[in-house]
């Protein structure tokens, strides 16, 4: 009995000193002095919410705020998202960073942080809301065009090209292959046949080999992200076929393949300006000066020219 | 002299026993009690009545899937597909209300008859196909349902529901969230269901000791397809209340959920071997869940973290439960 209570005691104990321990004791401290933003990305876990990370706590050092950065296991834990927001905003900070893993679950908390009065950002992906400060992401119809463009530059009018689009519906792939499209048929270039491959490997290398049963004479393929890219590589190599590829998203895979010349180059989304640029215009917002509505943070064309330099930054900021 | 002393040990034997009764009888809820009154120390914002409403919403879900999930585990079995089930039920209402414009109260009914169709399935599969484990039919049905869910959709979202449909997760009776309320009042009649029922004692009566309850007379066969039908429904009312939390329904909603419904089963006291476990318990395992999160996020812990923190949580809160019954078997 004695033996018992003790034990649980002992573990409540251990408890107790293993939270306070975790807790961010300073930052609470710290905190009426230093504006606080909370950024709430879709997942903590996968490289590219790492740079958007890594650029938020950089501006939070550099202008001297205290942002705290959160995010649930996985891209699928969407309602640990919403409960990650509507905790955060008990904390009533002075703004807040999100991107939103699926845009219409949140808008109920988004309305709550309106009325509480923390301006919120969306980063990435927007969500159908009008009360928020800003939107701040790729123009995907510019990424696409700059991908048809780097593609067209390596081929001559006349050619025939292959596009390969993300999952059907996806909005963010959709405006990439628009915008490729367009670029492409300007040049006179000549889109022979278009197929989704659900932004997946596997699938793109299936699509890809389907597609040279049919046309084994094409001179171009466009791939509307680059994990697409490096699958229709593999089937492109397999039929010891030597044509450019372009890919998009600007991921360390994508940028490897480039320098060994397995693809011809992509068109990198900048997700550690996002951070930065979300918590810079957040800090604005929070200190009552204006914020664009809506903020295009860039796209880089990378090729072999300058994969080098790309591949060297990306691994600098996951401090690799 | 002697006689004093004599009344003063059977005082001490008497108050001892009345503790350790109490313990026995509370001992999850001085846990619940204890992490509060932590948590509270640590973040000034943890009791804030604002706070406390968050934490009553937030609970509510895990609530409604972990009284369904504490019926089989009553009888010594388990429901891995309530997750799933969520998913195809809140798809199946989206489709109807939103794509096809049906009445909301028509799509309501839906949702919770889609999710009491698919759990008597899965009763079906266990007592009718004799399949060996409810582990393996609820399995099937967990990948069943989540393709289902995905299918009839092709993967994407529905929005837009009418508000009558996002009542019950939405809505607030003063300071407090409707889906609260709903919680409590199903909890209720689970309490009377299984405590003054007949029904109630088979399912307790079917963990003990199966065989025993079929040489008794119980029509073990049917009261299973009750557990795993009422289990099901529950899942569909936890999706009801998820529409209307977050505006929409998704075929990846519930992911994972059953797993957070049993270990709340389980921290509340229920035995895996079945016979035991309680309405209350399943209720206060539920908030020890919840509060945990909850204070974990308020204290700016990292999600991978609190999954550590809570496997610990369900690890403990059964070596506790465990020390318990050894000490009463020495008695």
């Amino acid at each position: 009995m004695k033996k018992r209570l003790s034990l649980s005691l002992i573990f409540l104990i251990l408890l107790g000193v293993v939270l306070t321990g975790c807790s961010n004791n300073d930052a609470n401290v710290e905190a009426k002095s230093k504006p606080t933003i909370v950024v709430v990305l879709k997942t903590l876990s996968s490289q590219y919410w790492k740079f958007v990370e890594a650029g938020a706590k950089k501006a939070g050092e550099d202008h001297n705020a205290n942002v705290i950065i959160l995010g649930p296991s996985s891209e699928g834990s969407i309602l640990d998202q919403v409960n990650l927001v509507e905790d955060s905003l008990t904390k009533k900070p002075d703004a807040m960073v999100v991107s939103p893993s699926q845009p219409p679950t949140l808008i109920p908390v988004f309305k709550k942080a309106k009325k509480m009065g923390v301006p919120i950002l969306l980063v990435d992906t927007d969500a159908d809301w009008d009360d928020k400060t800003s939107f701040l992401g790729t123009d995907n119809v510019t990424a696409g065009r700059q991908a048809g463009n780097l593609l067209a530059q390596k081929l001559k009018p006349g050619d025939k090209v292959v596009l390969i689009d993300g999952a059907l519906g996806n909005t963010a792939t959709d405006a990439r292959s628009k915008g490729a499209k367009e670029a492409l048929e300007k040049q006179h270039i000549k889109v022979v046949a278009e197929q989704p491959a659900d932004s997946d490997k596997a699938e793109a290398e299936a699509v890809m080999s389907n597609i040279l049963q049919v046309h084994p004479d094409i001179n171009g393929v466009y791939c509307a992200n680059d994990d697409m890219a490096i699958g229709a590589a593999r089937a492109i190599q397999a039929h010891h076929l030597k044509v450019p590829i372009i890919g998009t998203d600007g991921t360390i895979e994508a940028v490897n393949s480039i320098l060994k010349g397995d693809l011809a180059g992509t068109i990198a989304q900048k997700p550690y300006d996002m951070g930065y640029r979300g918590v810079v215009n957040a800090l604005r917002a929070a200190g009552g000066k204006s914020v664009k509505k809506r903020i295009d943070t860039g796209v880089a064309v990378i090729s072999k020219e300058n994969a080098k330099k790309e591949l060297s930054f990306l691994q600098k900021i996951l401090g690799q | 002299m002697a006689n004093v002393a004599f009344d003063e040990n059977q005082e001490i034997v008497k108050e001892k026993k009345t503790v350790k009764a109490f313990l026995n009888k509370f001992g999850s809820l001085i846990g619940l009690i204890l992490l509060c009154l932590i948590l509270a120390i640590l973040n000034r914002d943890f009791l804030s009545l604002n706070n406390i409403m968050n934490i009553a919403r937030q609970s509510s879900i895990n609530a409604l899937l972990a009284i369904g999930m504490l019926l089989p585990i009553l009888t010594a079995g388990i429901d891995l597909s309530i997750g799933s089930i969520l998913a195809l039920s809140i798809m199946c209402m989206g489709i109807a209300v939103v794509n096809m414009g049906l009445n909301p109260i028509a799509g309501l009914i839906i949702c919770v008859g889609t999710g009491a169709l698919c759990g008597w399935v899965n009763g079906i599969l266990l007592t009718k196909l004799r399949l060996p484990h409810p582990f393996i039919s609820t399995l099937g049905m967990m990948n069943i349902a989540r393709g289902l869910a995905l299918i009839i959709t092709a993967a994407a979202p529905i929005a837009g529901f009418p508000m009558a449909v996002q009542f019950l997760g939405s809505s607030f009776a003063g300071p407090i969230p409707v889906s609260f309320i709903l919680v409590v009042i199903i909890y209720i009649l689970f309490h009377l269901f299984l405590t003054r029922t007949a029904t109630g004692k088979y399912i307790y009566a079917i963990g003990g000791n199966r065989d025993a309850a079929h040489l008794s007379g119980i029509n073990v066969d049917r009261v299973l397809i009750l557990v795993y039908t009422l289990s099901g429904l529950m899942s569909g009312l936890a999706g009801l209340v998820l529409v209307g939390r977050v505006n929409s329904a998704f075929p990846l909603a519930g992911l994972d959920y059953e797993l957070d419904a049993i270990a709340a089963v389980i921290i509340g006291g229920a035995s895996f071997f079945g016979g035991v476990g309680t309405v209350w318990g399943t209720m206060v395992g539920t908030l020890i869940i919840a509060v945990l999160r909850n204070g974990l996020n308020l204290m700016n812990i990292t999600s991978d973290l609190q999954k550590t923190i809570i496997g610990i949580v369900i690890i403990a809160a059964v070596f506790v439960d465990v020390l318990r019954q050894r000490a009463s078997k020495k008695q």
